[in-house]
């Protein structure tokens, strides 16, 4: 069951949420539609249209993009569609509504509940994470101070994104990542193009992990959780809205090479797991992980081991042999399809097409 | 005998009279005092701590001056119960229904409303700036109430009794 607490006008306000008489002690309300939980960041004008879309079109609703003076644009699955003003799917731009800069304007105050100030480290790395574990990326002007992005300006373009929590979709994946003897996990690399639900997977075995898995015998173990782009935990002040399961500790917003030995040093896990690795600084703090005798869970963006290993840092964490499983996903059967799983020892598949 | 009480009244409700609009005079300063520690509150807030603007608004109305917290705590009502409300929108209306609470002028208001419209709406070194501008303002005008105040004050407080002594005289 899905946990999320629902993002309501009062926990944007930063608000202590009012709770039913007599169930103060409920920290996490029943889950609401995912799509639902944007709703209190959207302009009025905006909500009302997307309230209007057929009930199927908002259930699948991926993301919504709004571009100042251009065509209000939800994201489906596998495909983009213009939005007309009355909520239903325009055929083309001059059926659309055209987003205004008061909508923008709007936007980013709800998103930031009215204090963009508060959000500098977010506006530096382009997005904001809401309560739910939703992202909303922005683009704008960039002010540059030092050769670094010190913030944006005049923001124009915004891109809602909807987090869904997946559950279970490890399930298949799982006896081919655990080693049940050591009662331990298999030093793992999940790798695919961008979109196939890497992370969802990632967020996925780690909750699992985390809490055992009965089913297999497998008692939790302690994971650490660097989440540099708070998509994993999706946390809102320091707290998890995902449910990523109870023996893990999540370092949130830390830059991952840092965070892992933080972790690593600190909340002595016995995983460690994080997003999207692929500098020299993340290589060499992984390796350092390896050192201290701690499982790795990582993902990658690429769409084959050949196109990892021409980069110069994965090829060096190639060579070092220590990664037992490589998972490519895919979306062959929809997203988080996994394609392949090659054992790092062998560089054979394991298993192909899993479901 | 009713002529004697009556003209007794009739100073004395001048001399109220004139004694309020002397209070009027002397609360301005006060109000405008109270504003510009809040003012100064809030910066530290922003520029230090970066504390979401609800939950700044929501310790300055703790904390600040009686006479001002209304104009925070309607901030607040505003952004809680308008879903898709923006800070501007909310600091306005609220404004608009604290404004005759107070002592303040249309000037002061100005100030006030000016501030409104960036509230939350840049980055932290941006807010600092134009709330020290703010509490700049603020500073110029409390000089200006108090000066006014000073010579107002004891006017009004003798105008309004010898204004009632005048007429009573005038209708003897």
């Amino acid at each position: 069951m899905p946990k999320v607490r629902p993002l309501t006008k009062s926990a944007l306000s930063g608000q202590p949420e009012e709770s039913p008489a007599g169930s103060r002690q409920v920290l996490r309300a029943p889950k609401a539609a995912p799509w639902r939980e944007i709703l209190p960041v959207l302009p009025p004008v905006l909500k009302e249209i997307i309230l209007n879309l057929p009930a199927e079109v908002l259930e699948q609703l991926e993301e919504i993009r709004l571009r100042q003076g251009k065509p209000l644009i939800i994201g489906l699955p596998g495909e983009d569609r213009l939005v007309a003003p009355n909520g239903t799917l325009a055929k083309d731009g001059t059926l659309a509504y055209l987003t205004t800069a008061d909508d923008i304007q709007r936007a980013v105050q709800l998103v930031s509940g009215c204090s963009l100030y508060a959000f500098e480290e977010e506006l530096k790395n382009g997005y904001i994470t809401l309560p739910g574990g939703h992202r909303v990326g922005l683009a704008g002007k960039a002010v540059v101070e030092k050769g670094r992005v010190k913030t944006l300006k005049f923001i124009s373009g915004l891109n809602i994104r909807i987090s869904r929590e997946v559950n279970n979709i490890a399930e298949p994946l799982l006896p081919y990542l655990l080693d049940r003897q050591a009662r331990s996990v298999c030093h793992t690399l999940i790798f695919s193009p961008p979109r196939c639900g890497k992370t969802t997977l990632l967020r996925d075995l780690v909750r699992q992990i985390s809490n055992g898995i009965p089913g297999l015998n497998f008692p939790g173990l302690t994971v650490g959780l660097v989440d540099e782009r708070s998509e994993l935990a999706g946390c809102c002040r320091g707290v998890p809205q995902r449910d990523v399961g109870i023996r893990t500790d999540v370092l949130d917003g830390c830059p991952k090479a840092e965070g892992m030995i933080m972790l690593l040093r600190s909340m002595a896990p016995q995983v460690i797991a994080t997003d999207e690795i692929g500098s020299r600084e993340d290589v060499a703090a992984l390796e350092e992980v390896f050192n201290a005798g701690v499982k790795v869970i990582v993902t990658v963006h690429g769409s084959s081991l050949a196109e990892l290993a021409a980069r110069p840092s994965l090829n060096y964490l190639f060579n070092l042999k220590v990664i037992e499983r490589y998972v490519l996903l895919g979306r062959s059967r929809g997203i988080g399809t996994v394609e392949e799983i090659i054992d790092g020892k062998t560089m054979k598949p394991l298993k192909k097409g899993l479901a | 005998m009713f002529k004697l009480m009556g003209s007794l009244v009739i100073i004395l409700g001048c001399g109220l009279l004139g004694m309020l609009v002397a209070r009027n005079y002397s609360l301005r300063p006060a109000d405008l005092r109270s504003l510009q520690t809040a003012l100064q509150m809030l910066e530290t807030e922003i520029n230090y701590a970066a504390t979401p603007l609800a939950e700044a608004l929501r310790s300055l109305a703790a904390r600040c001056e009686k006479r001002v917290r209304p104009l925070f705590e309607y901030v607040l009502a505003e952004l809680r119960d308008t879903p898709g409300c923006t800070a501007h929108e909310a600091w306005e209306r609220a404004l608009k229904r604290f404004y005759p609470q107070t002592a303040l002028l249309k000037s002061d208001l100005v100030i006030l409303s000016n501030l409104g419209k960036v509230l939350g709406t840049s980055d932290r070194q941006d807010q600092t700036r134009h709330l020290r501008l703010a509490i700049e303002q603020t500073g110029a005008e409390i000089t200006r109430a108090q000066n006014e105040a000073a010579r107002h004050v004891k006017l009004w407080n003798y105008l309004g009794f010898l204004g009632g002594l005048v007429i009573v005289l005038l209708l003897s």
